[in-house]
């Protein structure tokens, strides 16, 4: 999710993107059987999000799915629903993005057509019961204050990020909306939602797995009774331009300083200039894993923190997720970013210092050969991995019809093959920028400012350590603590975490 | 009728095999094949129709339960950061190399009870996969220094949850629900001792001599592969691995005698999370007890108990209430979280949650509540096992607690033979005031 506007507005003008997802007459369905397969899996996309929530509204879309996920039927109340669904150990997840809504189900053959009834009938009839809604649109301010605001430096200093990139554009809030937009949210407004939102024209179905063919045509049938609706097309401009370091610094209280940096970038999965980059972000920070150049400079050399990675579009990792890309997150206007795990404090400006040092490198000098064949092979057969379960290759597949490409995992294999180093570092020049980009940084209440100061002054940030590191390390130091910092004053700001996703 | 589904369920995945009753039947679908090296190690195999891919597991029987000594808490985690740091043969980066040009997806993560270290990447790499991964637990080597850069990675994940109420919460029901056992501190670790750990370099060695050894480690390997092939590539891998001779003693708990009480206040902005703690018993595949602690978990905390429909749908006094048995290879708690949505409701919660308890003494539940839930534990596994990964990481867990990976058919075959009976006789003997404690975290000031 990302996080709503604070202070920084910036009004950019813009072009309208023309990137808009592929656009069959009536209702589009995806379609992987597997016959042999036991289980079966649902994506049901909308293609709307919270790009789509009325200005003061902001989380319509988000309570407008809860209140089907976590909701009943005309017939059924969610405690009725829950009670049947349980035997089953089945159940259904509203996941709400920007751009699209995704009610993700699996189920056991054995059970298919009773929960394929179920669910059908909370996306055709949902209840949208008073006490449901008090009790969703509770726990999703809920979320926003205690939890957001809170309790997860990491994902606040990403959400924060995302904010800044996005400044006065669609994607500027979280998909949670705000707290004074859900605040506002009446059930009438989720009806309507409901009833301008939910039609053939937005819905998508996808199925995977051990399904009878009969249930697709059931399907066509059933969601028929869908009014037909138009598309629910949001135009998007330009996200703002980046000009020099701006930098947020978010105080409440912490012990460690978490960061995230990044802009835009315009490319995408359906771009052939994605596939170069994909491979230079792997190779400078892929996910959860030493092969990236950041984890083995920042974590690996110095200790300065638990991971650093590098992403050449929206991820959202988390405990418990695999580290693979996300599902059904996709976006016509992506970003790259950099995501350092939370610092010490004395540390923290050390470790901005390193992973821009580490940019700028990676700009000027760009991959070598064997890096780039050591880096091509790994994501050929990494990218393999992504796709292991029917559910998953749904997503994906899924993901690249938004896109208008081919399947994925499929996509990266055809252009990794013919790419060269030259691909690769061309790619690097053209869309990374060490120079120009937005930083949000976590810090204790009552540091922000010395710390924006810090920045601000381009004081040398020196960094000790606990035993005796190699020359090479020490040489590198010199270099890191005294990297210029061009912070651009007038853009950067000092806020506190309880003012954020207000409105 | 839901014993139906639970059949139906049980014919379509058990392929091949012959049965007649549900407790005759094994909810692991697959043939499990395995053997023991002369030197100890146990290997296992599976076959998964997964075709080029397979999951590569090493599961340590070591976990933060080892950490005896005192100073010492978290070092079992900071080993297997330790692990990736490289040997004489494959120094890290070179090790580094050799997983990336597989593919792999390579990591690690410890418990309690156990380290494991998990590899998933194409079928023919498995004796690359062999070779470093033997390698290292053979030979592992590393410098002072080294050491010592790792230790601010241990601090740097420390940190990376401090913000997170959770970690907070359980230190401190450890700390107070336990007196002597090693299950007092968690798995990261008392700040304190990881605030030390760049001291600790001799202590490192000791801890890799006495644990990463054949007997007390079991390599799983599961998706394309042939049995033979994997016994015969671990054979040539591993054999020359030395047994060890440690013998652990872990000081046992004694049962409290009188309940418990701790308050966390919290400076950032939260709403008040409400814990309480039952002394429980271990994981076992033979003790109607620990079955019957599963179950009751799911009549009182599921999302289909009164308890829930009452607090969570009904009242909407918590935002979750959920409780349960966390599998351990010694007593351990059984434990019950919910966030409270308003301070001043906090005793009414906790109050219904001990009504709850209370009740699952004198009420039986009925037939068909149990069959359901019976029907939901044997779906949610089945369900689970959708790829090489998840099947090795589910046994994962069943050979970390016994050494026996068939501990998953024993546990499941068990859960259907629990009775009404056996749920209230572990509500009377466990859910008692002197068997609890409960630890309350509340912001500091409420600011709005």
């Amino acid at each position: 999710m990302t996080i709503r506007n604070f202070t920084l507005l910036i009004i950019s003008v813009l072009l309208a993107a023309t990137l808009l997802p592929a656009k069959d007459a009536g209702m589009k369905f995806t379609e992987m059987p597997s016959a042999a397969s036991p289980l079966i899996t649902f994506r049901v996309i909308i293609r709307a999000g919270a790009i789509n929530d009325p200005a003061g509204k902001e989380g319509l879309n988000a309570l407008t799915a809860e209140m089907i996920a976590q909701g009943g039927t005309k017939e059924l109340t969610y405690t009725q629903v829950v009670d049947k669904m349980y035997p089953w150990a089945a159940g259904i997840n509203a996941n709400s993005d920007q751009e699209v809504t995704t009610f993700i189900g699996n189920v056991h053959r054995d059970n298919l057509d009773a929960y394929y009834k179920l669910i059908s009938s909370l996306l055709l009839q949902p209840r949208f019961d008073p006490a449901d809604f008090q009790r969703i649109k509770d726990m999703q301010i809920n979320y926003l204050k205690n939890t957001l605001r809170s309790t997860n430096d990491e994902a606040l200093g990403k959400q924060t990020l995302n904010t800044m990139i996005y400044a006065g554009h669609p994607y500027g809030k979280t998909e949670a909306g705000t707290v004074q937009g859900i605040t506002s949210i009446t059930l009438e407004d989720v009806k309507a939602y409901y009833a301008k939102t939910y039609t053939q024209a937005n819905i998508w179905i996808g199925i995977a797995g051990g399904y009878p063919a009969t249930l697709v045509e059931t399907m066509r049938k059933d969601f028929a009774a869908l009014p037909a609706g138009q598309p629910n097309t949001v135009t998007l401009a330009s996200p703002p331009q980046v000009s020099g370091m701006e930098v947020t610094v978010v105080e409440k209280p912490t012990r460690a300083y978490a960061v995230s940096m990044g802009y835009p970038v315009s490319v995408t999965r359906k771009d052939k200039d994605f596939y170069p980059l994909l491979v230079a972000g792997s190779y400078f920070g892929e996910h959860r894993s030493f092969n990236g150049v950041l984890m083995n400079r920042l974590r690996g050399d110095r200790g300065l923190n638990y991971g650093d990675y590098a992403y050449v579009e929206k991820f959202v990792g988390g405990l418990g997720q695999p580290p693979f890309p996300n599902l059904n997150t996709p976006l016509r206007q992506q970003f790259f970013s950099i995501w350092l795990r939370p610092m010490p404090p004395d540390r923290t400006l050390f470790g901005i210092r390193d992973a821009l040092f580490e940019l700028k490198n990676l700009v000027e000098k760009g991959l070598s050969k064997e890096d780039f064949e050591q880096t091509r092979k790994f994501v050929l057969n990494y990218s393999k991995l992504w796709a292991a379960t029917a559910s998953r290759r749904l997503g994906y597949k899924m993901d690249s019809e938004f896109y208008g490409s081919e399947y994925y995992i499929d996509r990266i294999d055809q252009e990794l093959k013919t790419m060269t180093v030259e691909d690769v570092n061309a790619a690097i020049k053209k869309y990374l920028n060490p120079d120009n980009i937005k930083i949000a940084v976590v810090v204790d209440e009552g540091k922000g400012q010395a710390f924006l100061s810090s920045m601000i002054s381009n004081a040398p940030s020196p960094i000790t350590y606990q035993s005796p590191v190699g020359q090479s390390i020490i040489d590198q130091d010199k270099l890191i603590q005294t990297f210029p910092l061009t912070i651009n004053k007038d853009k950067s700001v000092v806020v506190n975490a309880k003012d954020l996703f207000e409105k | 009728m839901m014993k139906t589904a639970g059949l139906t369920l049980l014919i379509l995945l058990v392929a091949c095999s012959g049965f007649s009753r549900p407790e005759e039947n094994k909810i692991f679908p697959y043939k499990i094949h395995q053997t023991t090296l002369e030197n100890g190690l146990k290997v296992i195999a599976i076959p998964f129709d997964s075709p080029g891919i397979v999951a590569y597991y090493t599961i340590v029987r070591t976990g933060s339960r080892n950490e005896v000594e005192p100073g010492k808490s978290g070092f079992a985690h900071f080993f297997e950061h330790m692990m990736f740091r490289g040997t004489e043969r494959y120094p890290k980066d070179k090790f580094n190399a050799m997983l990336k040009s597989i593919g792999a997806d390579n990591n690690a993560y410890t418990s309690d009870d156990q380290t494991v270290y998990h590899t998933v990447a194409s079928a023919a790499a498995l004796e690359t996969m062999m070779d470093i991964e033997s390698d290292r637990f053979m030979n592992l080597k590393y410098t002072e220094e080294d050491f010592k850069t790792e230790s601010g990675a241990i601090l740097g994940e420390y940190n990376k949850s401090s913000s997170n109420p959770f970690q907070t919460i359980d230190e401190k029901m450890r700390e107070i629900a336990f007196g002597e056992h090693t299950y007092r501190h968690t798995t990261i670790g008392f700040i304190k001792d990881i605030e030390d750990m760049p001291n600790q370099y001799q202590y490192s060695l000791t801890f890799f001599d006495r644990w990463y050894r054949p007997e007390n480690c079991v390599v799983l390997v599961v998706g394309d592969v042939q049995p033979d092939n994997v016994f015969a590539l671990a054979k040539k891998y591993y054999s020359a691995w030395k047994h060890g001779t440690y013998k652990l003693d872990v000081p046992q708990e004694p049962p409290q005698t009188a309940e418990k009480t701790g308050t966390i206040p919290w400076k950032a902005k939260t709403l008040p999370i409400l814990t309480i703690a039952y002394h429980g018993p271990a994981f076992s595949d033979k003790d109607i007890e620990y079955a019957a602690m599963e179950l009751l978990s799911q009549c009182v905390f599921s999302e289909t108990s009164d308890l829930y429909h009452n607090l969570v749908v009904d009242k909407q006094l918590v935002e979750f209430v959920q409780g349960g048995n966390e599998d351990h290879r010694d007593p351990y708690l059984f434990s019950i979280f919910s966030r409270v949505k308003d301070p001043n409701n906090i005793a009414l919660v906790r109050d219904a949650i001990y009504a709850a308890l209370e009740d699952t003494k004198s009420n039986p539940v009925t037939a068909e509540r149990l069959e359901g839930i019976k029907a939901h534990l044997k779906y949610q596994y089945a369900m689970s096992l959708n790829s090489p990964d998840p099947v090795a990481n589910s046994l994962a867990t069943y050979i970390e607690l016994t050494g026996d990976p068939e501990s998953v058919n024993r546990v499941y075959a068990m859960f259907d033979r629990v009775t009404p009976q056996d749920i209230m006789s572990v509500a009377k003997k466990y859910f008692t005031p002197q068997n609890r404690t409960v630890v309350t975290l509340q912001q500091q000031e409420v600011k709005q």
